[in-house]
């Protein structure tokens, strides 16, 4: 009887606490998602902020925020990929790998607002990039690397080592195992930790503040030369994002309407990480899917 | 003068003396000769932990990555010591297969599963490829349950068919050596059936090593049967006299099912 009491009492308690989180989490998105979705317009999605004025939108924060996500992922995923596979696959279990991994694990707790300021003594001034997409785009790559390595590592980690037994057991070198066996197999979980991976970069504001800037320049649509100075392509030029747009807003706006720029903006990043959360989960489950059954 | 003519014996295809091997301190085998014929099934029995699967995958070299692994003496294979340090594992391996415990089909399409290796192995020719699977199949009498649906994945197949697919993957790169680590465990009776029959009908051909803790089936499709024990052979005959009447009083023992 006692026992069943403690197993029924446990339960109690842990359903109490996952309904709280769920509580939170709900509270929080419905409440950012009410105030932001009566500001959020085709209008406001299309149309450049504005400085002074009442209405402006948030159009060309929009476009950075993706573009630099963009880079970030161009830059990341190679490295993040190369990390892993070293990780998993060539590093030997000594003292060299046990410091490789307490660096990697440092690097993914340091404050993103310490990359910020590492991106702006190193890209910014150091190498001279400026504020600029690039230096953004940099820094983010320093943030997000640790993850993409331990995300790409426990995928390949995690394939089953019958798996690889069979590739090497065919005659096919360590390389080709790993080319042709093991990474067709942890795919679908390293695409998942990408586009889950997307989500944080998209979001990420302190990071920027003084690596990618808080201006843009008045960007034109019509100009797709990567190298003119009022192309949205080109990557020297400083590009504030949504995220930082929304802090800037906020914390120095001189807007009247600073209130509804920040809770749409707020609305378009909180959908923008939930697109990313759940397609990173469909896509997962649908390529497991069509892997493992008919 | 009289010169011997060598009788029809069957032709030795590894010569195993003086093998040692090693986990770090820990003896897995311990000083065994072995000599395996060619074109025979030569089953390797014993309790858990006796060596035989250890012995197995020397012969390809499956363990070299295992941390403080060691192996010294001699697996001698076609005058080649087996376990010399220059030897080429991916050709080995071309040349000895594996099929293991649990059947491991790529994740992908039937038709794919024999198709990769050989690409791998360098054969291009689409027409090359599309035959190959068909003989492979064929071979492990696959053909007839999959020939509509080569494109459907592996996994769709039951665990005995993905064995034989394994195995067809296994031969598709003409090895000459099947090394078979209790292949049919993990399987059901029919599955099993399946499986003993095919070997019985591939040692023609390849030299069939097959590691397996079921008495009975060492007993229907073996030749000879070699009892390992705490790292050491201690007999290795003939299979039906290893069963009706062994020397050893450990291999009595075992069979009797009084240990192991």
């Amino acid at each position: 009887m006692n026992r069943k009491l403690t197993d029924k009492l446990a339960t109690l308690i842990f359903t109490l606490f996952a309904a709280v989180i769920v509580l939170v989490l709900a509270a929080l998105l419905s409440y950012v998602l009410y105030l932001g979705i009566q500001q959020v317009s085709w209008d406001f999605l299309t149309s450049k902020s504005s400085n002074f004025r009442a209405g402006g939108g948030i159009q060309d924060q929009l476009f950075n925020s993706f573009y630099i996500l963009l880079w970030t992922m161009i830059f990341t995923i190679p490295l993040g990929l190369a990390g892993g596979i070293y990780m998993a696959e060539y590093a030997e279990d000594n003292k060299l790998t046990a410091i490789i991994r307490v660096c990697i694990e440092t690097l993914a707790s340091l404050p993103s607002i310490v990359l910020g300021m590492f991106g702006l003594l190193v890209f910014v001034n150091t190498f001279d990039i400026g504020y600029s997409v690039l230096s953004g785009a940099l820094t983010l790559t320093i943030f997000n690397m640790p993850i993409m390595i331990r995300t790409c590592e426990n995928a390949i980690r995690s394939v089953s080592p019958q798996q690889k037994e069979a590739g090497l057991a065919l005659g096919y070198t360590h390389w080709r195992t790993i080319t042709t066996v093991l990474l067709p197999s942890a795919f679908p979980s390293i695409l998942t930790g990408i586009i889950l991976s997307c989500g944080l970069v998209f979001g990420e504001a302190a990071a920027l503040l003084y690596s990618a800037g808080m201006t843009t320049p008045n960007l034109d649509f019509g100009n797709w030369n990567p190298f003119a100075e009022t192309s949205p392509l080109n990557i020297m030029r400083p590009a504030e994002t949504l995220s930082v747009h929304v802090w800037k807003v906020n914390s120095e706006g001189i807007i009247p309407d600073i209130r509804d720029v920040a809770d749409g903006g707020a609305a378009v990043l909180v959908t923008a990480n939930l697109i990313f959360n759940i397609s990173a989960r469909l896509l997962g489950s649908w390529i497991h899917r069509k892997l493992t059954s008919k | 003068m009289v010169t011997v003519a060598l009788p029809e014996t069957i032709e030795t295809a590894f010569d195993v003396q003086g093998l040692n091997i090693f986990y770090g301190a820990k003896q897995a085998i311990n000083d065994i000769d072995l000599s395996i014929k060619k074109h025979e099934i030569t089953a390797l029995i014993g309790p858990s932990g006796c060596g035989k699967s250890t012995f197995l995958r020397s012969i390809n070299r499956m363990n070299d990555d295992v941390p403080g692994f060691r192996a010294e003496g001699l697996i001698q294979y076609d005058d080649i010591n087996l376990l010399t340090d220059n030897i080429d594992t991916v050709a080995l391996r071309k040349e000895i297969g594996m099929v293991f415990q649990n059947p491991n089909p790529f994740p992908k399409s039937i038709a794919k599963n024999i198709t990769q290796p050989l690409k791998e192995h360098g054969i291009r020719s689409k027409r090359k490829l599309t035959e190959q699977v068909e003989t492979n199949l064929r071979r492990v009498g696959l053909w007839d349950e999959v020939r509509d649906r080569l494109d459907t994945s592996a996994y769709s197949l039951s665990g005995g068919q993905q064995q034989r697919l394994c195995i067809a993957r296994a031969l598709c790169i003409h090895p000459e050596v099947l090394l078979l680590d209790e292949p049919a465990s993990a399987l059901d009776p029919i599955a099993t059936a399946k499986i003993e029959d095919l070997l019985l009908h591939l040692k023609d051909h390849y030299t069939i090593i097959l590691v397996t803790h079921n008495l009975q089936q060492a007993a229907r499709v073996a030749d000879s049967t070699a009892f390992f024990y705490q790292g050491e052979v201690v007999e290795h005959t003939d299979t039906e006299q290893f069963f009706s009447n062994p020397k050893e009083k450990r291999s009595e023992d075992y069979i009797s099912g009084r240990f192991g």
